[in-house]
Protein backbone atom coordinates (compact mmCIF):
# COMPACT_ATOMS: atom_id res chain seq x y z
CA UNK A 1 0.00 0.00 0.00
CA UNK A 2 1.53 3.29 -1.10
CA UNK A 3 0.77 6.09 1.34
CA UNK A 4 2.92 8.61 -0.51
CA UNK A 5 5.88 10.61 0.63
CA UNK A 6 6.63 11.53 4.24
CA UNK A 7 5.50 15.02 5.14
CA UNK A 8 6.22 15.50 8.83
CA UNK A 9 7.20 13.74 12.02
CA UNK A 10 4.94 13.93 15.05
CA UNK A 11 6.02 12.84 18.51
CA UNK A 12 2.83 12.05 20.43
CA UNK A 13 2.83 11.37 24.14
CA UNK A 14 -0.85 10.92 25.00
CA UNK A 15 -2.05 12.07 28.38
CA UNK A 16 -4.02 8.83 28.65
CA UNK A 17 -3.46 5.74 26.55
CA UNK A 18 -6.27 4.93 24.09
CA UNK A 19 -6.63 1.44 25.48
CA UNK A 20 -9.81 0.01 26.99
CA UNK A 21 -9.72 -0.37 30.72
CA UNK A 22 -9.98 -4.06 31.50
CA UNK A 23 -13.36 -4.90 32.89
CA UNK A 24 -12.02 -7.11 35.59
CA UNK A 25 -13.81 -7.99 38.77
CA UNK A 26 -12.52 -6.25 41.83
CA UNK A 27 -10.44 -8.50 44.01
CA UNK A 28 -10.14 -5.95 46.76
CA UNK A 29 -11.85 -7.20 49.89
CA UNK A 30 -14.95 -5.32 50.67
CA UNK A 31 -14.43 -3.02 53.60
CA UNK A 32 -15.67 -4.56 56.74
CA UNK A 33 -18.67 -2.85 58.20
CA UNK A 34 -17.93 -0.72 61.19
CA UNK A 35 -18.80 -2.47 64.39
CA UNK A 36 -22.21 -1.61 65.57
CA UNK A 37 -22.16 0.75 68.45
CA UNK A 38 -22.75 -0.90 71.73
CA UNK A 39 -26.25 -0.41 72.90
CA UNK A 40 -26.56 1.70 75.89
CA UNK A 41 -26.04 -0.48 78.86
CA UNK A 42 -29.27 -1.07 80.47
CA UNK A 43 -29.49 0.79 83.64
CA UNK A 44 -28.48 -1.32 86.51
CA UNK A 45 -31.09 -1.40 89.04
CA UNK A 46 -29.79 -0.76 92.44
CA UNK A 47 -29.66 -3.90 94.42
CA UNK A 48 -30.62 -3.66 97.98
CA UNK A 49 -27.91 -4.99 100.14
CA UNK B 1 19.75 18.38 -1.33
CA UNK B 2 19.91 14.59 -1.25
CA UNK B 3 16.87 12.46 -0.57
CA UNK B 4 18.22 11.49 2.82
CA UNK B 5 18.90 15.08 3.85
CA UNK B 6 15.48 16.11 2.52
CA UNK B 7 13.89 13.47 4.72
CA UNK B 8 15.87 14.59 7.74
CA UNK B 9 14.75 18.20 7.26
CA UNK B 10 11.07 17.33 7.62
CA UNK B 11 8.98 19.40 9.96
CA UNK B 12 8.78 17.86 13.45
CA UNK B 13 5.96 18.58 15.87
CA UNK B 14 4.69 17.22 19.16
CA UNK B 15 1.22 16.35 20.43
CA UNK B 16 -0.68 14.86 23.34
CA UNK B 17 -3.70 13.42 21.46
CA UNK B 18 -3.35 10.17 19.49
CA UNK B 19 -4.03 10.42 15.78
CA UNK B 20 -7.03 8.39 14.63
CA UNK B 21 -6.76 6.86 11.17
CA UNK B 22 -8.36 4.18 9.00
CA UNK B 23 -7.01 0.66 8.82
CA UNK B 24 -7.90 -2.87 7.73
CA UNK B 25 -6.85 -6.16 9.31
CA UNK B 26 -6.99 -9.84 8.53
CA UNK B 27 -8.69 -12.03 11.13
CA UNK B 28 -7.88 -15.46 12.52
CA UNK B 29 -9.61 -17.63 15.11
CA UNK B 30 -10.54 -21.16 16.06
CA UNK B 31 -13.30 -23.15 14.33
CA UNK B 32 -15.77 -22.16 17.05
CA UNK B 33 -14.98 -18.46 16.62
CA UNK B 34 -12.87 -18.23 19.75
CA UNK B 35 -9.29 -16.93 20.09
CA UNK B 36 -9.89 -14.07 17.67
CA UNK B 37 -6.80 -12.16 16.57
CA UNK B 38 -6.44 -9.12 14.35
CA UNK B 39 -3.47 -9.43 12.02
CA UNK B 40 -1.81 -7.18 9.44
CA UNK B 41 -3.17 -7.87 5.96
CA UNK B 42 0.28 -7.90 4.41
CA UNK B 43 3.15 -10.25 5.15
CA UNK B 44 3.57 -12.35 8.24
CA UNK B 45 3.88 -9.62 10.78
CA UNK B 46 2.93 -10.12 14.40
CA UNK B 47 -0.76 -10.12 15.37
CA UNK B 48 -2.30 -7.29 17.34
CA UNK B 49 -3.00 -8.82 20.75
CA UNK B 50 -6.21 -7.91 22.60
CA UNK B 51 -5.79 -5.35 25.37
CA UNK B 52 -2.11 -4.88 24.46
CA UNK B 53 -0.53 -1.95 22.71
CA UNK B 54 0.73 -2.89 19.25
CA UNK B 55 4.33 -1.76 18.82
CA UNK B 56 6.08 -1.37 15.49
CA UNK B 57 9.14 -3.42 14.65
CA UNK B 58 11.01 -3.46 11.38
CA UNK B 59 10.90 -6.87 9.72
CA UNK B 60 13.69 -6.01 7.31
CA UNK B 61 17.24 -6.91 8.12
CA UNK B 62 18.20 -3.35 8.93
CA UNK B 63 18.26 -2.69 12.61
CA UNK B 64 16.58 0.56 13.46
CA UNK B 65 13.86 2.03 15.57
CA UNK B 66 10.47 1.80 13.86
CA UNK B 67 9.08 3.75 12.11
CA UNK B 68 12.16 4.99 10.33
CA UNK B 69 12.14 7.78 7.76
CA UNK B 70 14.27 5.78 5.38
CA UNK B 71 12.17 2.62 5.54
CA UNK B 72 8.53 1.60 5.05
CA UNK B 73 8.16 -0.01 8.48
CA UNK B 74 5.71 1.00 11.19
CA UNK B 75 2.05 0.49 11.99
CA UNK B 76 0.12 1.88 9.03
CA UNK B 77 -3.08 3.93 8.99
CA UNK B 78 -4.61 5.96 6.18
CA UNK B 79 -6.34 9.32 5.90
CA UNK B 80 -9.23 7.90 3.89
CA UNK B 81 -10.99 4.66 3.02
CA UNK B 82 -10.37 4.43 -0.70
CA UNK B 83 -6.73 3.46 -0.39
CA UNK B 84 -7.73 0.52 1.83
CA UNK B 85 -9.95 -0.92 -0.89
CA UNK B 86 -6.74 -2.07 -2.59
CA UNK B 87 -5.48 -4.02 0.42
CA UNK B 88 -5.26 -7.78 0.10
CA UNK B 89 -8.04 -9.82 1.72
CA UNK B 90 -9.21 -7.43 4.45
CA UNK B 91 -11.62 -8.94 7.00
CA UNK B 92 -11.98 -6.06 9.45
CA UNK B 93 -12.21 -2.32 8.84
CA UNK B 94 -11.70 0.14 11.64
CA UNK B 95 -10.43 3.30 13.18
CA UNK B 96 -7.08 3.01 14.88
CA UNK B 97 -5.33 5.27 17.39
CA UNK B 98 -1.68 5.98 16.58
CA UNK B 99 0.91 7.52 18.86
CA UNK B 100 4.55 7.59 19.87
CA UNK B 101 6.70 8.48 16.89
CA UNK B 102 4.33 9.02 13.96
CA UNK B 103 5.43 9.83 10.42
CA UNK B 104 2.69 11.47 8.42
CA UNK B 105 2.69 10.78 4.68
CA UNK B 106 0.67 12.21 1.79
CA UNK B 107 -2.09 9.62 2.30
CA UNK B 108 -1.57 8.17 5.76
CA UNK B 109 0.71 7.46 8.68
CA UNK B 110 3.30 5.08 10.01
CA UNK B 111 3.36 4.89 13.78
CA UNK B 112 5.31 3.42 16.66
CA UNK B 113 2.31 2.44 18.81
CA UNK B 114 -1.33 1.68 17.98
CA UNK B 115 -4.57 0.20 19.25
CA UNK B 116 -7.91 -0.27 17.43
CA UNK B 117 -10.78 1.99 18.51
CA UNK B 118 -13.77 1.00 16.34
CA UNK B 119 -14.09 -2.11 14.20
CA UNK B 120 -16.53 -3.77 11.83
CA UNK B 121 -16.41 -6.96 9.77
CA UNK B 122 -16.39 -6.47 6.01
CA UNK B 123 -17.01 -8.71 3.04
CA UNK B 124 -13.77 -8.12 1.14
CA UNK B 125 -15.45 -8.39 -2.25
CA UNK B 126 -18.19 -5.89 -1.36
CA UNK B 127 -15.57 -3.56 0.10
CA UNK B 128 -13.49 -3.70 -3.10
CA UNK B 129 -16.56 -2.99 -5.19
CA UNK B 130 -18.49 -0.48 -3.14
CA UNK B 131 -16.19 0.88 -0.44
CA UNK B 132 -18.17 2.71 2.21
CA UNK B 133 -21.45 1.60 0.59
CA UNK B 134 -20.67 -2.06 1.11
CA UNK B 135 -23.38 -4.01 2.96
CA UNK B 136 -22.55 -5.90 6.15
CA UNK B 137 -21.37 -9.49 5.77
CA UNK B 138 -23.78 -12.30 6.67
CA UNK B 139 -21.43 -15.10 7.63
CA UNK B 140 -17.79 -15.70 8.51
CA UNK B 141 -16.06 -18.60 6.78
CA UNK B 142 -13.47 -20.58 8.69
CA UNK B 143 -10.63 -21.69 6.40
CA UNK B 144 -7.29 -23.45 6.74
CA UNK B 145 -4.70 -21.87 9.04
CA UNK B 146 -7.58 -20.49 11.12
CA UNK B 147 -8.27 -17.72 8.59
CA UNK B 148 -11.67 -16.12 9.16
CA UNK B 149 -13.24 -14.52 6.09
CA UNK B 150 -16.46 -12.50 6.42
CA UNK B 151 -18.68 -12.78 3.35
CA UNK B 152 -22.14 -11.76 2.23
CA UNK B 153 -24.41 -14.56 0.96
CA UNK B 154 -23.87 -13.61 -2.69
CA UNK B 155 -20.09 -13.64 -2.43
CA UNK B 156 -20.09 -16.84 -0.38
CA UNK B 157 -21.92 -18.50 -3.26
CA UNK B 158 -19.46 -17.03 -5.75
CA UNK B 159 -16.48 -18.11 -3.64
CA UNK B 160 -17.83 -21.67 -3.39
CA UNK B 161 -18.35 -21.77 -7.14
CA UNK B 162 -14.65 -21.03 -7.60
CA UNK B 163 -13.47 -23.61 -5.08
CA UNK B 164 -13.07 -21.34 -2.08
CA UNK B 165 -15.02 -23.60 0.28
CA UNK B 166 -15.09 -22.65 3.97
CA UNK B 167 -14.60 -25.58 6.34
CA UNK B 168 -17.17 -24.08 8.65
CA UNK B 169 -19.62 -21.18 8.64
CA UNK B 170 -20.08 -18.88 11.63
CA UNK B 171 -22.55 -16.09 12.24
CA UNK B 172 -21.08 -12.70 11.31
CA UNK B 173 -23.08 -11.02 14.08
CA UNK B 174 -21.65 -13.38 16.70
CA UNK B 175 -18.07 -13.12 15.46
CA UNK B 176 -18.37 -9.32 15.27
CA UNK B 177 -19.67 -9.11 18.81
CA UNK B 178 -16.99 -11.47 20.08
CA UNK B 179 -14.30 -9.44 18.30
CA UNK B 180 -15.49 -6.20 19.92
CA UNK B 181 -15.63 -7.83 23.33
CA UNK B 182 -12.21 -9.40 22.90
CA UNK B 183 -10.57 -6.07 22.06
CA UNK B 184 -12.81 -3.93 24.25
CA UNK B 185 -13.81 -1.66 21.39
CA UNK B 186 -17.05 -0.42 19.84
CA UNK B 187 -18.73 -1.12 16.52
CA UNK B 188 -17.75 1.12 13.63
CA UNK B 189 -21.19 2.28 12.53
CA UNK B 190 -20.83 5.22 10.15
CA UNK B 191 -18.15 4.88 7.49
Amino acid sequence: MDIGRPQRIIEIEPVSLPLPSPDLPSYEPAPEPAPAPNPDPSPVEPVDP
Amino acid sequence: MTTASALRSLEATTGIEPIVAWRTWALTGHRDGSNLLLRPVAGRSRPWRPMQIAEAACKHTRMHASPSLECTCGLHGTHGLDLLRRTRCPAVLGRVALWGRVIEHDHGYRAQFAYPQLVTLICQFCFWQWGSHAPSPDIVGWFTRDALVPLCWAHLELAQRYGMEPRRLLSADEVGLSLRETYGVDQLVHW
